[in-house]
């Protein structure tokens, strides 16, 4: 098992209420109940998003030490995507026309797929992505070492289905809730409007009598 | 307010107000912040930049390499009034160094690079420990920088005090 990565881009997640505690076992059984599950075999197009461990990347085990991260627990999670290869659809479309000499109907090309679907998919193998996230229990911090829209999305809902908490993912106004602000600043941070900073290449941004060109901007905005 | 891609208020425009803040200061006072728990922290901006068009209708300016922020380009997007939406950052910790490009309006850490490994690091259990800590490290200093932001933007007086000397350096 190698280490984890020490690059790349991290998206911060927070969550709300209690999960289970990572060093109970507990939390493997939690993990276990969407566990990857393979779709090798599947005759049909589809995607299969699942936990495994940085030492089993089958999703069959889940033990306590497989998750060791340090101050943080390694999760893993496995998304297999199964899709017809394209070219191949065409390369018999376009033998079938071919030895025919002329155009196949939409019927005919819809009938064409479905055949060729039902007999290559089970041959073919589905693309693998592994993604992996470091858990800060004290924290109640994840840090999804991904940042696709696919794998965030795919994340969250299995950390949903999984922990029965839903995952809010770090931004300007969530990170500024949970960091300890007086209630007067919490009050202004919901409230609170973009600066407007003035633009001093423009002439008539000239400084007032006052010489504050920020004050002079707010002055002109109103 | 700005919104999120899903339709959620994020106050994306805190985040871009947040980067120029921290260029301002590093340019201002040095970089060096305190943090809780006498925390030094030194902070640099190094070779990317990219500015947040006004409007949707505007063009994204986008510096790299070399030193950006002493570029005329870079000096006539603060003098127009504009907010950095994305810099590539240099934190320092005592000897622990990181890099990261900052993706403001979702305070997103893009390119990172951590510290190297430390010296005592013998397998890949103690690679993981180590750098497990220094990922939450970073997180917690851009948490920590963020906070001291927010004391000084969302304080009654911001503009006509910490404000009023942004928009100074701004303009200069």
């Amino acid at each position: 098992m190698a280490a984890i990565r020490k690059s790349g881009g991290v998206v911060a997640f927070h969550w709300e209420g209690k999960i289970a505690d990572p060093r109970d076992e507990a939390f493997c059984a939690a993990l276990a109940t969407r566990r990857f599950r393979s779709i090798e075999n599947a005759a049909s197009e589809e995607v299969s998003i699942g936990w495994v461990t940085p030492a089993d990347p089958t999703g069959d085990s889940f033990s306590i030490e497989d998750l060791e991260g340090g101050t943080g627990t390694w999760l893993r999670v496995r998304m297999d995507k199964k899709s017809m290869p394209k070219k191949w659809l065409q390369i018999h479309r376009d033998a079938a026309e071919k030895s025919r000499g002329k155009k196949l109907s939409a019927r005919e090309r819809r009938e064409m797929k479905d055949d060729l679907m039902e007999k290559m998919l089970p041959r073919v193998l589905p693309s693998i992505t592994l993604v992996d996230a470091l858990l800060y229990f004290e924290q109640k911090l994840v840090l999804l070492f991904a940042t696709s829209k696919a794998a965030r999305e795919g994340f969250g809902k299995l950390f949903f289905e999984s922990f029965g908490a839903p995952l809010e993912r770090a931004n300007p106004l969530s990170c500024g809730r949970v960091a300890g602000l007086s209630s007067e600043a919490q009050i202004e941070l919901e409230r609170i409007e973009p600066m407007r900073w003035p633009d001093n290449t423009k002439p008539d941004s000239r400084p007032t009598r006052s010489g504050s060109k920020l004050v002079a901007a707010e002055e002109s905005e109103a | 307010m700005s919104q999120g891609p899903d339709g959620i208020d994020t106050h994306g425009f805190l985040g871009e107000e947040f980067l120029t803040w921290l260029w301002f200061r590093w340019e201002a006072d040095g970089g060096e912040f305190s943090l809780p728990g006498n925390r030094i922290i030194g902070v640099a901006l190094d070779d990317f930049l990219a500015f947040a068009a006004p409007s949707d209708d505007e063009t994204e300016q986008t510096l790299r390499r070399g030193l950006p922020t002493r570029t005329a380009e870079a000096r006539t997007a603060l003098r127009q009034g504009r907010r950095l939406r994305k810099a590539r950052l240099l934190i320092a910790e005592g000897s622990r160094q990181w890099s990261a490009v900052l993706d403001a309006a979702s305070l997103t850490l893009l390119s990172v690079k951590l510290p190297d490994d430390a010296e005592e690091c013998e397998s890949d259990l103690d690679r993981t420990n180590d750098r497990s800590a220094n990922w939450l490290t970073l997180h917690e200093i851009v948490q920590g920088l963020y906070r001291l932001f927010l004391q000084d933007r969302l304080r009654a007086d911001y503009k006509k005090t910490s404000g009023e000397l942004q928009a100074r350096w701004m303009g200069s």
